[in-house]
């Protein structure tokens, strides 16, 4: 292995004890070695940075830490002593507490309800709540939060961070010690960011413990007192803010120089444009988005989850509505709903292709022909020996796996309900692909298959715009990419600049 | 700042929040006060009051079950059984209370075999209510052998005809059940899980809250209410009848969803269930005074349901 050992903590300063500590935690699940001695100190009033790649393992890592995972090796220590977390219910009796970006709170419940739910303080007759009791604490608290919010509001009615802020508020009412943050900045404008690194801050000082998730290198350093890094479920470095920099931590972040040596025969003449995207705005938030993807080429759209890729592809679309800017499709300009561009020859092969772009409990062979029916059969009749024909054609042609045509795509394996998904638009024919993470939930051989298949329509004059938040397939396999940060394009690499480390100093907002 | 006993909502700020069934209902009334004089008179309104209180009986514990994402379809049909059930005693020779413990009893039976359907084996309610629905309306033909049950005697309709100060019985009940279910929803730990279970099921699960047996409970508290109301429905028809109250959850639904609550994140209103009953109420009343065949009368109430959901959906949107 090229790895490198993990980097120690900082020289011989002993300070206090950890309050948690994660001691050589592994986790398997089937295909995949999510944790691998994993060790991690938690130290009360300190904010501990945890960095890595989608995948890295830092959400197995912190679900074994508030108890929702048990570990397979490994131990966590609290204050020193050895404990089993068996249930999230017994990581929050050991004051742990998790702050996800997807908040735990019921909209049309009062904040005071919201924040005591589950302990509300009891009223005089059996079954009641002590209004005035719940709503004096709430406001308590809110306010040792510098939050001023009327504790009476459906909590519907609050912004993300205020949300945010009763979440945390939640938490410390139930006299969490330890609070994790997973990417809480991401859903927060600039002064709101401001007020909750406030907030941490001021946690900080009052001896909490945090782990604290973030893709935002900056904020790493500012409010970082010890930073831990993981890559593919292992530990790569443990070290202090000082003692690195951004540029270090990226290098860390993706290891060492990926293998180029995947040999995709590259189309040596790129041909006109298939799909050209200019100052494209649309009303799911995306702004000024402007590509180009050429017959022949297969163009990477690469950025964190939440930077805005899937929005671009559904603008293109026509499933979210376009406010400005031009998407043209074999030079022509198109706009309107899916089934008005779907003829002009472009195919969406959704992320989350079971709920998409799969009728799962109808046959392989309807689903082949469902985005074709009218050039399959011209009229309105159903020829089902047509239909047959064109099937056993597809199903030849991209080597699914299926004992019939008749089989139902639900019993089909990812790779196959993926290559399904493809074949229907290829009897549509369509002259541009947009790939939403193709290969995710996908064994590494249909990966390989999927990736075969992706060559092959380029070659065939086709042009692919490819989704992906695996970095190493999109240094892998793309001719060119795109960089998203923020519903925005923050940078175009050409296939010589593509590296995993030069996506990500994009994706990542460090210059 | 409010303080910790922050004033209620000021009328102002309520009308503007009012769901459009409020202003559906103020022009309802007014529309029926000119086209049909005796609409306005106090007999007519007390008919309204009258034909109101069984609906009510039903759509309030209905808002609490669609407030969890679920639904009872079941409601008309075992309202008709636990009638069967309670002419059938009294003319068995019970007294009325034992009658009616029976009703009583049919009907939590009832709404604790849908809970915990629901609930416990994670059936969809829809699916589990219109079995229940089919059992119960079964039941009931089998145990009345398809005949009206009559009778025996004149307690029911004795007690149905009642006033209290003035105030008939029915209503007087109708009142009573709303003040119950006020104070469960807006008061109690019960009530602020009704809003969890459909808001945020999993952050309540969490919360140490047993979520399941909550929800068996906002279903049995529904199957206990139509055994009350099969009180005031035999009462008012001084006879049992196998069929009397189908399509009444019917009825129940539109006026809970007319009342601006809603399928999902557990957004309910009790007070606009209220008005959601007095509206359905006032257009049925009305229809009939205007000679309307009730088939028709059906009609208006799903075009009431589309109505008001659009005068939301455009307030919304505003």
């Amino acid at each position: 292995m090229a790895d490198r050992g993990a980097e120690a903590v900082g020289g011989p300063r002993q300070e206090r004890a950890a309050l948690v500590e994660l001691r050589g935690v592994s986790k398997h699940f089937p295909g995949v070695q999510a944790l691998d001695d994993v060790s991690l100190e938690i130290h009360p009033g300190e904010v501990h940075v945890l960095l890595g790649q989608n995948g890295a393992g830092k959400s197995t890592l912190m679900k074994v830490l508030y108890g929702a995972y048990q570990p397979d090796r490994g131990e966590v220590l609290v204050e020193g002593k050895p404990v089993r977390i068996t249930s999230p219910a017994v990581g929050r009796r050991l004051g742990i507490a998790v702050i996800f970006q997807e908040f735990s709170l019921v909209p049309y419940l009062d904040l005071a309800h919201n924040i005591f739910l589950g302990r509300e303080p009891r009223g005089s007759l059996p079954g009641t709540i002590d209004h005035a009791a719940m709503h004096a604490e709430a406001r308590r608290l809110l306010e040792s939060l510098g939050m001023d919010l009327d504790t009476r509001a459906p909590t519907h009615t609050l912004g993300m961070a205020q949300q945010q802020m009763v979440e945390i508020a939640k938490a410390l009412s139930q006299h969490a010690r330890i609070l994790v943050l997973d990417e809480p900045t991401a859903a927060l404008s600039e002064r709101e960011t401001e007020h909750l690194f406030a907030t941490v801050r001021r946690l900080r000082a009052e001896g909490v413990a945090m782990v604290y998730i973030s893709h935002r290198l900056p904020e790493v350093f500012l409010l970082g007192d010890r930073i831990t890094v993981l890559r593919d479920g292992k530990r790569v470095a443990a070290l202090r803010p000082g003692e690195t920099d951004a540029d270090r931590l990226v290098q860390l972040m993706v290891g060492r120089s990926v293998d180029t040596a995947y040999a995709r025969e590259r189309v040596a003449q790129p041909g006109a444009p298939v799909l050209e995207v200019e100052h494209l705005a649309a009303e799911n938030g995306i702004s000024d988005i402007n590509l180009r993807v050429r017959a022949g080429e297969i163009v990477g759209l690469a950025g964190l989850v939440g930077a805005g890729r899937t929005e671009v592809a559904r603008a293109i679309f026509g499933a979210d509505r376009i406010t400005a800017g031009e998407v043209r499709i074999l030079g022509a300009p198109v706009r309107g709903a899916p089934h008005q561009i779907v003829p002009k020859g472009v195919a969406l092969i959704p992320e989350n292709r079971k709920a998409e772009g799969l009728a799962l409990i109808r046959s392989v062979r309807d689903n082949l022909l469902v985005a074709a029916l009218k050039r399959t059969f011209g009229g309105v009749l159903f020829r089902p020996r047509k239909a047959y024909a064109v099937a056993a054609n597809l199903i030849e042609a991209l080597s699914i796996a299926t004992p019939s045509v008749n089989r139902l795509a639900r019993f089909l394996s990812g790779g196959n309900q993926q290559k399904i998904v493809v074949g229907k638009w290829l009897n549509a024919g369509s002259r541009l692909y947009v790939f939403d993470e193709p290969t995710r939930g996908i064994d590494v051989g249909a990966k390989a298959e999927i990736f075969a298949l992706i060559d092959r329509l380029v070659k065939q004059g086709a042009g692919v715009l490819m989704i992906s938040s695996e970095l190493a397939e999109i240094v892998k396999v793309c001719d060119r990419a795109y960089v998203m940060r923020d519903k925005g394009i923050v940078g175009e690499l050409s296939r010589a600049e593509l590296s995993e480390a030069s996506i990500l100093q994009l994706a990542m907002h460090h210059e | 700042m409010s303080d910790a006993h922050a004033a209620p909502m000021s009328l102002g700020t309520r009308l503007a929040r009012a769901p459009g069934v409020f202003y559906i209902l103020v022009l309802l009334v007014i529309v029926f006060g000119v086209t049909e004089p005796s609409f306005l008179g106090a007999a007519n309104l007390g008919n309204i009051g009258l034909q109101s209180a069984i609906l009510l009986m039903l759509a309030l514990p209905m808002t609490l079950i669609i407030m969890t994402e679920g639904l009872d379809l079941s409601m008309g049909a075992v309202l008709s059984l636990c009638g069967i059930v309670l002419a059938l005693g009294l003319l068995k020779g019970y007294e009325l209370p034992v009658a009616l413990a029976a009703a009583l009893a049919v009907g939590l039976a009832f709404g604790v075999a849908n809970g915990a359907l629901v609930a416990w084996l994670d059936l969809p309610p829809f699916v589990v209510t219109l079995g229940t629905m089919g059992v119960a309306q079964g039941l009931a033909l089998v145990v009345s052998d398809a005949q009206s049950v009559v009778g025996f005697g004149d307690a029911v309709s004795r007690l149905y005809g009642t006033h209290v100060f003035g105030v008939p019985f029915p209503v007087l009940v109708a009142v009573a059940a709303y003040a119950l279910m006020h104070f469960l929803l807006y008061h109690t730990r019960f009530g602020a899980y009704v809003f969890a279970l459909g808001g945020n099921r999993e952050s309540l699960v969490l919360a140490g809250a047993r979520a399941n047996v909550y929800l068996v409970a906002v279903y049995a508290l529904g199957g206990a209410m139509v055994g009350l109301a099969a009180l005031l429905l035999t009462g008012r028809m001084n006879a049992g009848h196998p069929t009397a109250a189908i399509g009444m959850e019917f009825d129940a639904i539109a006026a809970v969803i007319v009342g601006g609550t809603s399928f999902e994140r557990g957004n309910g209103w009790l007070f606009g269930t209220l008005l959601g009953v007095l509206a359905v109420g006032v257009l049925k009343n009305g229809l009939n005074l205007l000679a309307v065949q009730s088939a028709l009368q059906v009609a208006a109430i799903g075009l009431l349901v589309i109505v008001a959901l659009l005068v939301d959906g455009l307030r919304e949107k505003r």
